[in-house]
């Protein structure tokens, strides 16, 4: 009789335990399909597969880099190729024949003054040719010390960018700059002819000037600008695109194609622009290596940190 | 009370039959209200505080937000304990209640509480409490969807933004109508903004800043009202509208003037309709999509809302634009209807096979019948009882119910009247008088009652172990006893009322016992064993005996789960990818994923959400997607007989083969469960509670390597909690103070440039679209210009951000959880090849001993082992009493411990059968098989009290003890057939069934038949024998009745 009480109790103890053994077996599976990856950064993919990903692969290659600075900038006009029109005996100005905006050649009229000690008229003319851009002159007035006429030759304007300390160093007279409107759609590009020896306290910047043709009369002065300085431009061997580099347990890699499939090959970054990345160790050109879709071999590799947060 | 109860409803028949027919129509008007859905629900009692933070870390979410609800909900009656986790832009405080807490009563003390906490949090925040739904409330979704020719009036073809419009505006705010509904979300898509985007150098050249902007929006885009005139008697409201409606009229706002020239928003940006900055999208079969979720309110039926939501779909659809559909991809309804139409054709065979067998066995059509009645009349009395003890009827409360069973105690009392009566009549030769006939009734009844209350009263004891269960596994299995209990209690009320009643009632005529060809045959069977049993009784019963220690053993190798898991019919499949992972990337793996499945013949559609949804009831990360694959009807399949194990293991090659995705396989409810539950879900998992998440960590990694040191250990993990590449932008005082700037001038340039400041809002009907300022988007996305980003100086000027600030990527906190008002992390661990509770004793020891916790820091030990723990430490208190109660209710029946202790050897004796059945299907043990075990004993027990007595009927008639034993296993022969067949026919529907939910209930029904048909031989065989050996010298009775 005992016995049969003992395996009753038996049974239903076999059946209180059913619960013991189900956790563990759930995650006994998710480890099963877990799949095995190589810990040294070694992905097996299949041709398939990897069109199937999106994952697109070039070959790195020389190219040219070009490091740019981006800066805000206002056009003003050439102070060298400006001239401030007096009169040369004070007098009462008795004619004048140009407004602002015209355009004037050197040796032109501007305007005709009485001088008060001699009586004479004689003419006040422009001494380089250019526009008229102020006027300051009525008939009938005195002439006194003012300044007649602004004439300026806006053939060429410059254009006063603020340099901030973190790129004093960079920026040299000299360097290639690409001055742009994009209200106006103009681009134009000029070299920067002077960076200034003293800085403005209040703005902490320093001015640098790039002179910039304007034949056509594009930019008016009092105009903002942006511009990119070209700071270096240099052919470079290996470089792959920026879309390829990613950062894996605190390295910096690209994805290259083996027989197989992909291997994370850590590299160092030289140079870089906007587009490319200069390979200075790590990759060879000609090596194939992924430049789109780079983040799923990255996903991929990490896969299995990936868990849901919920508890 | 018995014999009043049976004499009263013997001599008001009539009234009884009443009643009957008034219990069966509150069952019939029950049903209606009866909550039915397709499995337990399991949810805790909780309540979810969601805080959207556009633009928030985790860091900031948790100090400036997490940690203030937490606070004010710390001590709220009925709390079992809060959780909480932080995440860019959202925190979820889920606040956990006593199971049985009512949940309305909960929010109100969680919305008195957040009153109070809304003091303390930023500006423009709003705690809000999730929707009052559980695990089983996402009952249906469907995508909007447009045809590739559809026009929007403008005429462009619809986008992901115009479908996520069509369905904020005008599907949406009808369905939540629907009664039943308690909230609609909304995953993917754009919601419509209007977007201002200045150009920097156009900002610069103007000496305006972000601020200038919104300000201008601001106060160029309201309409006031302003009381009111009267003039000659009438009264004319004034109001002054002044809202901008369209994009030319935004243009127009004039932000400043310059040498009196009009500055607008038009010379400094440019002005569009743009997109949020989202957390979620959606996608279906490899597109984008906008996905809708209906979610049902507790405690409704889900069939009925599921139905209603459909119902006005169909009606929103005749009103959306040309071309554009919403389209149901899941509705419970069809799962439900599935199990539950599985439930019933179980139940309905079962029923006509127990029918077929009593008119068989009974040989008389109208006690058949009437027997028969019993099913029906006790399933009515029971969805009365389920539907006011708010026992919701599903697979698994269902599930467990036989009719056989239910019958059982009618069967034994019909049968005993039949009997009685034919004797009777032939005794007298003539047709009974009815004084005469009431009488035979009654006697006849009280005979036999005893068997039947006592197998009723042992199912009971034997459930209650089941009924002390907590947690997941008593939300789960509690129903299903309780639905037992009742139904067997309903059938013992009418065994005592109805049948004696519709006995005398019914059975007038010349009632002929009709020994048909079965039974005769079966006598005649039965008679050569019986002596055979009788002579050889010790070879028997040591028989008996080798073969429950065979069936011990056995058993112990079946391999055990805890419960089978239903077959939800489709899938869900969660990817999961690096954390960090962005949302659109994700968004285009999972799109990678969903083409990758369009050519499975099988799939009818599959669907996605990743991220969070609007209501943020699953906060997912990006990096996380929740796959659905819906399946087409098994009728549709290339091959219909292709196992659902094959087909899931060739979706999962297909998914293992895309790159950069884990994979979890679940299922639709499955998974919405275990994200609301969302416990520890391994053996043991200890949580390290303090502040410092660095110092968590490496107190979290020691411990991991202690734990890997424990004999036992396996798949040790510590919960990943950093790993979001975050941009730091860190203003630096020292240039600050140069350029005359404050720390905030920098913070809220970058957060205008980056997030966006919102402007004010555009009204077009019900419609409202937000107004934002932000930096367009290719200067947004790109470091370079980010860190050019000029910064107004306020004595005119700029400089450019990366002056005055640094800028560095590097890993932060993906999220941060907290228990109970503090960090924790968690390390957790599985234990194999060794007792769960050793392991854990050790792991404590060394870990004490071994690793140095910081001050101010404490662990926690948690996990599936602390339910195990006190599931078993319940268990082996209750087991024991359990067996302890039957037995002394079989003494009580008997007054003889031998007699007790003979029947009582019929339950080991039943489970044999079981158990060989569970090994010959290949079924693990579980707790529905469990079930079924209990069940049986209430058979074995049922038979053998039956034997017992009718073997003690005749000793007290003096009777020798061999021929007291022959002709009362001889008498009883018939109804122990019955009971057995009924009970093994009755589940035979439910153990061959391959419909959906069939699953679940195999288990139990195997072991049912297979243990009734053992329990049957040897009640029939090993117990005459066993009572020989027992019976030693001739006992004299006082009475031939069973006291009770």
């Amino acid at each position: 009789m005992k016995t049969h009480s003992l395996s009753i109790i038996a049974c239903l103890l076999v059946l209180a335990a059913c619960g013991k053994d189900d956790a563990p077996q759930s995650h006994a599976e998710e480890h099963a399909a877990e799949p095995a990856r190589t810990g040294d950064g070694h992905i097996e993919l299949s041709t398939e597969q990897i069109a199937a990903a999106g994952i697109e692969i070039v070959h790195a290659g020389a190219a040219n880099i070009r490091e740019t600075l981006p800066l805000y900038g206002v056009i003003t006009p050439n102070a060298e190729r400006m001239r401030e029109v007096i009169a040369r005996y004070p007098g009462v100005i008795r004619d004048v024949t140009k407004q602002v905006g015209d355009t004037v050649r050197q040796g032109e009229r501007l305007a005709t003054v009485e001088s008060d000690e001699s009586l004479e008229t004689y003419s006040v003319v422009a001494p380089i040719a250019g526009v008229v851009t102020a006027r300051n002159a009525n008939p009938g007035e005195q002439t006194a010390d003012k300044v007649l006429f602004t004439v300026a030759d806006l053939s060429s304007v410059w254009v006063e960018l603020s340099l901030f300390p973190r790129d004093l160093a960079k920026v040299r007279v000299g360097q290639q700059v690409r001055v742009a409107n994009a209200d106006a759609g103009i681009a134009a590009a000029g070299k920067i002819t002077y960076v200034a020896p003293v800085g403005t306290a209040a703005s902490q910047t320093l001015a640098a000037r790039v002179l910039l043709e304007n034949a056509e009369r594009r930019w008016a002065p009092g105009l903002y600008v942006t511009a990119e300085v070209v700071l270096s431009e240099v052919r470079v061997n290996v470089a792959v695109r920026n879309a390829a580099i990613q950062t894996l347990d605190g390295r910096t890699v690209v994805f290259v194609r083996t027989d197989d499939g992909f291997q994370a090959r850590p590299i160092r970054v030289g140079r870089m622009d906007s587009e490319q990345s200069e390979v200075v160790e790590g990759l060879s050109a000609d090596d194939a290596y992924v430049a789109g879709n780079s983040f799923i071999l990255k996903a991929e590799l990490g896969k299995g940190e990936a868990e849901h947060g919920h508890d | 009370m018995t014999d009043g109860l049976l004499q009263f409803s013997i001599a008001r028949r009539w009234l009884v039959m009443f009643l009957t027919l008034a219990a069966a129509a509150a069952g019939i008007w029950s049903y209606q209200r009866l909550p039915i859905d397709a499995v337990p629900d399991i949810t805790n009692v909780q309540v979810q505080i969601n805080t959207q933070a556009p633009g928030y870390s985790p860091l900031e979410v948790e100090q400036r937000i997490t940690y203030v609800v937490e606070t004010a909900i710390a001590g709220v009656p009925h709390l079992e304990y809060t959780r909480s986790l932080s995440r860019y832009g959202l925190s979820q405080v889920t606040v956990v209640f006593d199971d049985g807490t009512d949940i309305y009563f909960a929010r109100n003390l969680v919305n008195e509480r957040l009153q109070q906490a809304k003091g303390q949090l930023p500006a423009n925040l709003e705690p809000t409490m999730g929707p009052i739904a559980t695990g089983l409330g996402e009952i249906f979704l469907y995508t909007v969807h447009a045809d590739d020719g559809a026009r929007q009036p403008s005429g462009e073809p619809y986008d992901a933004t115009a479908l996520r419009t069509l369905q904020d505006w005008v599907i949406r705010p009808q369905l939540r109508q629907v009664p039943g509904v308690t909230e609609v979300n909304t995953i993917g898509g754009y919601e419509r903004q209007f977007h201002v985007t200045p150009d920097p150098a156009r900002l610069l050249a103007f000496g305006l800043t972000f601020d200038n902007i919104v300000q201008a929006l601001e106060r160029n885009n309201t309409s006031i009202g302003a009381g009111y005139i009267e003039r000659n008697g009438e009264q004319y409201l004034i109001r002054s509208p002044g809202q901008v409606s369209d994009i030319s009229a935004i243009e127009r706002i004039i932000v400043a003037h310059r040498q009196g020239v009009p500055i607008t928003i038009r010379d400094i940006a440019d002005v569009g309709f743009g997109k949020q900055l989202r957390t979620g999208a959606a996608t279906r079969d490899g597109k984008e999509t906008v996905l809708g979720t209906a979610v049902m309110l507790i405690g409704e039926n889900s069939r009925t809302v599921a139905k209603a939501v459909a119902a006005k779909l169909g009606e929103i659809n005749a009103t959306l634009p040309q071309g554009v559909r919403a389209e149901a991809v899941y509705d419970r309804t069809v799962l439900v209807e599935k199990t539950i139409g599985t439930v019933q054709t179980n139940l309905l065979e079962g029923a006509v096979l127990v029918v077929v067998v009593l008119l068989l066995m009974l040989g008389n059509v109208r006690a058949a019948l009437l027997t028969a009645a019993v099913i029906p009349l006790s399933m009515l009395l029971l969805v009365t009882s389920m539907a006011q003890t708010r026992v919701s009827a599903n697979l698994m409360s269902l599930g467990a119910l036989d009719f056989g069973l239910i019958v059982d105690g009618a069967v034994i009392i019909v049968e005993n009247c039949i009997l009685r009566l034919s004797q009777a009549q032939h005794r007298e030769g003539r047709l009974l008088a009815l004084e005469e006939r009431l009488r035979t009734v009654f006697a006849a009844t009280r005979e036999v009652f005893t068997p039947s209350l006592v197998s009723v009263l042992v199912v009971i004891l034997v459930n209650l172990p089941i009924l002390a269960l907590t947690g997941v596994e008593g939300k789960m299995f509690r129903p299903m006893a309780l639905t037992v209990i009742m139904a067997l209690l309903a059938a013992l009320v009418l065994s005592l009322t109805f049948v004696p009643a519709a006995v005398a009632l019914g059975l007038t005529g010349k009632i002929e016992e009709r020994e048909n060809a079965i039974i005769r045959g079966a006598r005649r069977a039965y008679l050569p064993v019986l002596d055979a049993a009788l002579r050889f009784r010790t070879a028997f019963i040591v028989g008996a005996a080798v073969l429950v220690v065979a069936c011990g053993w056995l058993a112990a190798r079946l391999g055990s789960e805890f419960v089978p898991s239903l077959d939800e019919g489709d899938i869900a499949v969660q990817a999961l990818r690096i954390p960090g992972t962005s949302l659109s990337q994700s968004l285009e793996m999972q799109l990678q994923i969903e083409r990758s499945l369009a050519d499975v013949p099988e799939v009818q559609t599959a669907f996605s959400r990743v991220g969070t949804a609007e209501v943020a009831t699953d906060p997912m990360p990006p990096n996380i997607a929740d796959g659905f694959i819906m399946f087409k009807d098994r009728a549709e399949w290339p091959d219909p007989h292709k196992s659902k194990e094959l087909l899931l293991a060739q979706m999962r090659e297909r998914l293992e083969s895309l790159p950069g995705n884990a994979f979890e396989i679940s299922q639709p409810i499955q998974l919405r469960f275990n994200e609301l539950i969302s416990g520890v879900r391994s053996d043991l998992g200890i949580k390290v509670n303090g502040d410092d998440l660095n110092r968590l960590l490496q107190t979290g990694n020691a411990i991991a390597g202690v734990l890997n040191g424990v004999p036992g250990a396996e798949g040790v993990k510590v919960e990943q909690i950093a790993g979001l590449p975050v941009l730091s932008v860190e203003a630096n005082r020292a240039a600050l103070y140069r350029y005359g700037l404050n720390v905030a001038d920098v913070q809220d340039v970058l957060a205008a440039a980056t997030g966006g400041e919102e402007a004010g809002q555009l009204f077009d009907g019900d419609q409202r679209f937000a107004l934002v300022v932000r930096l367009p988007e290719h200067l947004r996305s790109d470091l370079r210009s980010l860190e050019r980003l000029p910064v107004p100086l306020p004595q005119g000027g700029y400089v450019p951000l990366v002056e005055v600030a640094t800028l560095n990527i590097a890993p932060g906190p993906n999220q941060i959880s907290r228990e109970n008002g503090k960090r924790r992390l968690v390390v957790s661990a599985n234990v194999r090849g060794r007792d769960l509770g050793g392991f854990v004793a050790d792991a404590r020891k060394q870990i004490a001993a071994q690793v140095k916790l910081p001050p101010g820091y404490w662990l926690d030990y948690g996990g599936t082992f602390e339910q195990l723990e006190s599931a078993t430490q319940r268990l082996t208190v209750l087991v024991p009493v359990t067996l302890v109660l039957i037995f002394a209710l079989l003494m009580m029946t008997f007054g003889s411990a031998r007699d007790a202790a003979l029947v009582f050897s019929g339950v080991p004796l039943a489970l044999t059968g079981g158990v060989v059945f569970l090994w010959l299907r290949g079924i693990p043990l579980s707790i529905t098989a469990g079930v079924g075990f209990i069940t049986l004993s209430g058979v074995a027990v049922l038979t053998g009290v039956m034997m017992v007595a009718a073997i003690r009927d005749r000793l007290a008639g003096g009777a020798a003890i061999d021929d007291a034993i022959r002709e009362g296993a001889m008498l009883r022969l018939r109804p122990i057939l019955m009971v057995a067949l009924v009970a093994a026919l009755g589940f035979l529907p439910m153990a061959l069934n391959t419909g959906t939910g069939a699953e679940v209930q195999r288990p139990l029904a195997t072991v049912v038949i297979g243990g009734i048909i053992s329990s049957t031989l040897l009640t029939l065989v090993v117990l005459p024998g066993l009572y020989r050996i027992a019976f030693r010298r001739p006992v004299s009775f006082v009475a031939a009745e069973v006291p009770r």
